[in-house]
This record gives structure tokens, C-alpha cells and sequence, in this order.
């Protein structure tokens, strides 16, 4: 036995030592590593009926991610335009959703942050009760809001701004207010959790210096608080990705989520292995385009989750 | 740019954000007591509680919950042990390792519940056919594929919670605990849990809560069990109504409650504090004077203000009945929708009309022009006969005569026919 599990089980005890290390090895190994690899496995294997698996046809293949570069063999377009397209409007808008939640979340996460007083507890309850309302909830409400004899179109249109119904959810407007509106906590805590601790008397400084209060955000606040931000642009980037729900609820009939691709091949097509396959693509694109970015603003990981 | 004007944009900004989080919950609560069959807040109709009693009414949503709740012990169960089991290693791992393991732990917050539903039901499938088990075995059972799925994530934010509070535990309590002759086990349950209780109930709140809205993992491993929020989804991909929004307004009254109740606990405690820290030595050897239970605890206050307008509510739904109100409601709805009727006919006939002036001019020019009566644009309004014929149609007993006041007869049917 290595010296260290041999500690390990001194410290703990025989009995609850074996608890602990087979909870952890049972989440870790059981249910986080061998389903990714056997998804990733998965993934190169032909879609198969069940008699036919471990059978001579079942070995692996590249098959499942040419179609999602080159579509369906002897088909009309030199690439599957339809699902790459699909793919990178997904990123893009994630992107942007990620940008549209840190403009709106700064501010309040700053003045949250640095301002003093009991009304700060009640804003506080305030951001938490929605993110404790069901998701798909959320989605509908919004839908109420921007359907075709929707709040704001019979406002806008009482106020005589214009004269026929505007259609949000074909626009996609729904979709991205959707998408933004569900991941405004994620986005605002890790960002107060870090200006809180800012010291008051560094901002006091800077004004006495004579920083005008965009430069006190450029140089002091926006460098202290760049773990929180990147830690909350991580994950509401890889959530937004990952949606399923506000796009399948307020997405229009003709644009499509990548993760609704993913859904349409195990549920209607019944294509396990493409399904796999599209969702290793989501899965190592995000977490590559999350790393670059970090690289690019010198984040550490270890920031993250924070 | 004066210090007014930026505490005044402040306060609009935040009113405007605050507007964007609220308002849509506000909204479509308000949309659960109007009549309308789709959920909307304008034109309001009547005031009605027909959709709760349609929403209790739904099996789906019912078996929907009993499953939700089923799943939700479950994996509150799994994930706050593995949570914790997490969080113990977390503290006393070979510091080598420290880096890789806090990575791996954590991921499952990041990887899209798409993935994690995906991956939980590829790997458990071919456990199970591995196993050479069949299609109805507990391995591809929907309950415990959701439990194992949904726990992979949601140990992660119990972890978080727990490692929090273990941080601030001294590891020399259980020591001296060893010291005195206790197991590990005794230790583990006297000294250690009771000192992580407040975490560990917050993380089962939460684990509950995560796993009760989950969608993007649930839906793909739910089987035969779907959940409360998977029967939403698919009510609300396919026809909306409101008592969707009659179950999000309960929702949100519950979420609004306890959060008061939290809120209201925790002030409480601190006034109590307070007080004991102020008091004099007599009054600490004799009985604190404690601050009465409403004095400056706003929470507590709005919580009485919010349950006595919700025993007012419900006392009203059980005397109110709008029937009166949806008869009225239907009957206007009804003479719209014959007027709109009548001004579409009205329009298809002066375009005929209109082409048959047209035809006629180019026709033959030089015969008499068509009667201009028919050219006005008005069609047969004028008439005079047309108004009485009006009027005698539309004697309903149940539609007051001042609907059809400014109209006449244009909209009714025989006014066309009677040229």
C-alpha cells in the first residue's frame, strides 16, 4: 500500500476511509471519466442495431464527424452547410450572450458590491428568486411577454409605435433575451463575491488622484475583479451553448440550437453514435474556445469556480 | 456629470434591471387568473381561479411531481454524500494531486447537461448490456439514470458549499475526539457532522432545487419517468396554456415565502444578537428585554403582509364565481368576431364592386355610368332600411343595444343581400 493511502486510512479509520475513497472514486471514475470516454468511444462507432454491437460490423470509424463537415455521402453540397451553419451561428451567439450579461451584470455586481445598507439583502433575495423559478418557467414567461398579441406588442402597438404585431421569437430577440435572462445570476455573483472584497479605500485613492470613474474602473476595479468576470463568462458561455431549453421554447421555427441537433439525432433519428458524436464536438470546441480566451486575458484556471 | 445625476441613473438602472428579472414573473403570474384561454395579461377578460382547478386536475403534471420529488431524495441523498466525500479528500489529498483532482471535480459544472445526459445514458446502456441484462433492468431504469446523471453535476455545487464551511473546521476537535477514545465512526457522526450541518442543509436545499428544474440532463434519461419539468416542456413546445402559468404563480409564491421566512429567520437572530450584546449586566443576570419579533425586521413584516394577502386570495377563490364575467366576455367576443366577419364581406364586396364599375367603364364607355350609391365606398350604409333590418337581428336578450349603436346594420349579413 502506498504511503499515502496508508495515512489516508490512519486518519480516517478503516471503515469510514473505504466510505470516502469509494464515494469519490465512484463519482470521479463512475460518473464523470468513464462516461466522457465512453461517449467519446461511442462516438466513432457505425449506428448499429442492438444484435449487431461487438459484432464484426462494429468497429470504428470516422463516419459520424464527416457527416457534420461533409453531410450525407453523395449528397447535393460539398459540405453539410445546414448543421455547420447551425454550429457556428450557436457559438456566435453564445458569445454574444456572454457580452449582452456582463454589460447589464457589472454595474449591479459593483454597486452590490461596494454600497453599504439592509436594501442590499433584499436586492440580494431579489436576484435569487427567479433562478429558483424552473427554467422552462422562465422560458415561458418570456414567451408571454414576447408572443405575437404578447405584452410588448400590444404595448408598443397601443403606443401606436407600430402598427403590426412584430414577430420576437422569428427574430430570435426572444431567444437571446431568453438566454440572457436565465444566466444573470451566474454571472452576476462571481463578480460581487470578488468586488466585495475590494478595498473602498483603493477607489477613494484613485478619485483623490483625480481618476475620472471610467479610468477607476479601467485600471482598479476591472483588473481586481478579472477572476470573478472570467468565472462568470465561462460559465454563462458554456451554458448558453448548452441550452436546450430556451432555444427548443423561444427559438424560431427555422433557427436552430446545436444542442436541438443533438436532441433531433438521439430522440427522432434515433442515431445514438451521431448524437455522441455532435455532442464531443460542442463539448471540446467550448472548452478549447474558453481556454484560448483565458489565454488571451491571462486568467488562470484555478480562478474559475472560485 | 454632477453627483445627483449619477445617483439618479443609478436608481433607474437598477429599476430597469430589476424590471428585466421581475417583470416576466410578475407578468405571468398575473396571466394565471385571466380567462383567456392564452396566457396573456391584455385584453384582460375576467378575473377567474379556473386554472388552478384545471392545473389539479391534470394527471401528467400530478405523476409529474410524484416523479420530481422521487428523483429529487434521491439525488439529494447521492449527491450531498458524494459531495462531501469530495469536499473530506478534497482537504487532506496528496497535494501533487490537489490540482488535477479540484479539476476534475469541478468540471461537470462546466460540461452541458446535454453531455452529461448524453454520456450517463451511452455508458449505463452498454454497462448493461455488458452485464447481458435486459431493456427493463435497473441499470436502464429512468429513475436511476436521472438520480446517477443529475448527481454527477449536482455533487459538484455541494462539494462547493461543504468545502466552504470544512475550511473553518480544526481538525484537532476530532483529534482530541480519538484522543478520548472514540471511533473514527463516532468522531465522523458527534463531532464532525453536527459542525457541518448548516452546510449540509443548505446543500440538500440546493441539490433539491437543482435537480427539481433540471431539463437538459432529465431529458435525456428520464424514460419512463418524466419529471415535472419535462411534462412542462413538452406543454409548453406544444400549445400553451394557463395553467402553466397558474403552476409558475405557485411556484413563485412558495420561492417567495420561504425566501421571507429565511430572510426574516436570519434578521431575527442578528437583532437577537444585538440585543444580548447592548444589554446590561442586570438584565443579562435577570430576562432580556428582546426587541419585539416585527421591530425592525422588514423581511418579517412582508412575510405577514404576503401570507394574509394569500389567505385573501384563496378565501376569494372559493367564494368567486365568474361565470357571469366569461358569459359577458364571450358574448362581446362573439359580436367581434361577426363584425370582423362583416367588414372582411363588406370589403370582398366593394372590391367586386369596384372591378365591376371598372369592367363596366372599360366595357363600354359610352353607356350610362353604374348607380353611384354603389360606388361610395359605404356599400348600402345609407339605406335606410338597412338600419331597422339591423336592429331586428340583433335584439340578443344578453348584448345591451349600445353595441350596435354607432355600427347600424353595415356588419349584418342580410343588409348586403338587401339591394
Amino acid at each position: 500500500m502506498p504511503k499515502f493511502l496508508k495515512e489516508f486510512f490512519n486518519r480516517n479509520g478503516t471503515g469510514m476511509g473505504l466510505a470516502i475513497l469509494g464515494l469519490v472514486l465512484f463519482w470521479t471514475i463512475g460518473l464523470i471519466i468513464l462516461p466522457q470516454l465512453s461517449m467519446l468511444d461511442f462516438s466513432f462507432r457505425p449506428n448499429l442495431p442492438p444484435p449487431e454491437i461487438g459484432g464484426p460490423k462494429d468497429v470504428y470509424t470516422l463516419e459520424n464527424y464527416k457527416y457534420l463537415i461533409y453531410g450525407p455521402e453523395g449528397g447535393s453540397q460539398d459540405y453539410n452547410s445546414v448543421d455547420l451553419r447551425v454550429f457556428f451561428r450557436t457559438l456566435l451567439a453564445a458569445v454574444c450572450v456572454t457580452i449582452f450579461n456582463l454589460i447589464i451584470c457589472y454595474p449591479i455586481a459593483y454597486y452590490l458590491g461596494q454600497s453599504k445598507g439592509s436594501h442590499i439583502r433584499i436586492f440580494a433575495i431579489m436576484l435569487i428568486i427567479p433562478y429558483w423559478i424552473n427554467e422552462i418557467l422562465r422560458a415561458f414567461a418570456l414567451r408571454i411577454i414576447f408572443g405575437e398579441t404578447g405584452v410588448l406588442n400590444t404595448l408598443f402597438m397601443g403606443l401606436g409605435i407600430w402598427d403590426t404585431p412584430f414577430d420576437f421569437i422569428r427574430n430570435d430577440i426572444a431567444l437571446y433575451a431568453g438566454l440572457g435572462y436565465a444566466y444573470i445570476l451566474l454571472m452576476i455573483f462571481p463578480i460581487y463575491n470578488v468586488i466585495e472584497s475590494l478595498d473602498h479605500n483603493q477607489i477613494e485613492a484613485a478619485r483623490d488622484l483625480g481618476a475620472p470613474w471610467w479610468r477607476i474602473h479601467w485600471r482598479v476595479v476591472i483588473p481586481y475583479a478579472k477572476p470573478g468576470i472570467s468565472s462568470g463568462c465561462t460559465m454563462v458561455f458554456m451554458l448558453s451553448a448548452g441550452a436546450l431549453a430556451a432555444p427548443q421554447i423561444l427559438g424560431g421555427p427555422s433557427s436552430l440550437w446545436f444542442t436541438q441537433l443533438i436532441y433531433q439525432q438521439f430522440n427522432d433519428n434515433n442515431d445514438w453514435p451521431q448524437g455522441a458524436a455532435y455532442a464531443i464536438v460542442l463539448l471540446v470546441t467550448c472548452i478549447l474556445f474558453v481556454l484560448a480566451v483565458m489565454r488571451l486575458f491571462k486568467v488562470n484556471m484555478g480562478d474559475i469556480g472560485k | 456629470m454632477n453627483l445627483s445625476f449619477l445617483r439618479v441613473s443609478i436608481w433607474v438602472y437598477l429599476a430597469l434591471f430589476f424590471l428585466y428579472l421581475l417583470g416576466p414573473l410578475v407578468i405571468m403570474s398575473v396571466t394565471a387568473f385571466n380567462s383567456s384561454a392564452f396566457p396573456r395579461m391584455t385584453p384582460w377578460e375576467c378575473l377567474t381561479f379556473q386554472w388552478f382547478g384545471d392545473l389539479f386536475q391534470d394527471q401528467r403534471i400530478l405523476n409529474g411531481i410524484k416523479n420530481s420529488l422521487i428523483i429529487g431524495a434521491g439525488t439529494v441523498v447521492l449527491s450531498v454524500a458524494m459531495g462531501l466525500a469530495g469536499a473530506l479528500m478534497l482537504t487532506q489529498i496528496w497535494p501533487k494531486l490537489r490540482a488535477t483532482y479540484y479539476t476534475i471535480i469541478i468540471a461537470p459544472i462546466l460540461i452541458p447537461g446535454v453531455v452529461l445526459g448524453i454520456s450517463t445514458l451511452v455508458f449505463w446502456d452498454r454497462i448493461n448490456r455488458m452485464l447481458g441484462l435486459g431493456a427493463d433492468s435497473v441499470l436502464s431504469n429512468g429513475v436511476f439514470l436521472t438520480v446517477i446523471g443529475q448527481s454527477t453535476f449536482i455533487a459538484s455545487y455541494c462539494m462547493l458549499v461543504l468545502v466552504a464551511r470544512l475550511q473553518r473546521y480544526d481538525m484537532a476537535l476530532t483529534e482530541a475526539a480519538l484522543d478520548l477514545g472514540a471511533t473514527h465512526a463516532q468522531a465522523f457522526r458527534k463531532i464532525l457532522l453536527p459542525f457541518m450541518r448548516p452546510a449540509i442543509a443548505s446543500a440538500a436545499v440546493l441539490a433539491f432545487l437543482a435537480s427539481f428544474e433540471n431539463y437538459n440532463t432529465t431529458t435525456f434519461t428520464f424514460g419512463e419517468y418524466p419529471t415535472l419539468t419535462i411534462e412542462l416542456a413538452q406543454k409548453v413546445r406544444y400549445g400553451i396554456t394557463p395553467s402553466i402559468s397558474a403552476l409558475a404563480f405557485i411556484i413563485v409564491a412558495l420561492t417567495v415565502f420561504f425566501a421571507l421566512l429565511n430572510e426574516a429567520k436570519l434578521k431575527r437572530q442578528e437583532l437577537v444578537a444585538a440585543a444580548r450584546k447592548n444589554a446590561t449586566v442586570e438584565e443579562l443576570a435577570g430576562k432580556i428585554k428582546l426587541p419585539s419579533f416585527f421591530a425592525g425586521n422588514m423581511a418579517a413584516v412582508l412575510l405577514v403582509v404576503f401570507a394574509v394577502a394569500t389567505i385573501t386570495v384563496v378565501g376569494t377563490a372559493t367564494a368567486y364565481n365568474p361565470a357571469q364575467c366569461i358569459a359577458n366576455v364571450k358574448e362581446e367576443k362573439r359580436l367581434e368576431a361577426e363584425q370582423r366577419i362583416q367588414e372582411l364581406r363588406k370589403q370582398r364586396e366593394e372590391q367586386r364592386k369596384k372591378r365591376e364599375a371598372e369592367e363596366a367603364e372599360q366595357g363600354d364607355a359610352g353607356q350610362s355610368a353604374p348607380k353611384p350609391s354603389n360606388n361610395s365606398g359605404f356599400g348600402n350604409v345609407f339605406a335606410p332600411n338597412t338600419l331597422g333590418s339591423g336592429e331586428e337581428e340583433s335584439q340578443d336578450t344578453e348584448t345591451p343595444p349600445a353595441n350596435n349603436g354607432g355600427f347600424g346594420g353595415v356588419f349584418d349579413p342580410n343588409s348586403l343581400k338587401s339591394e
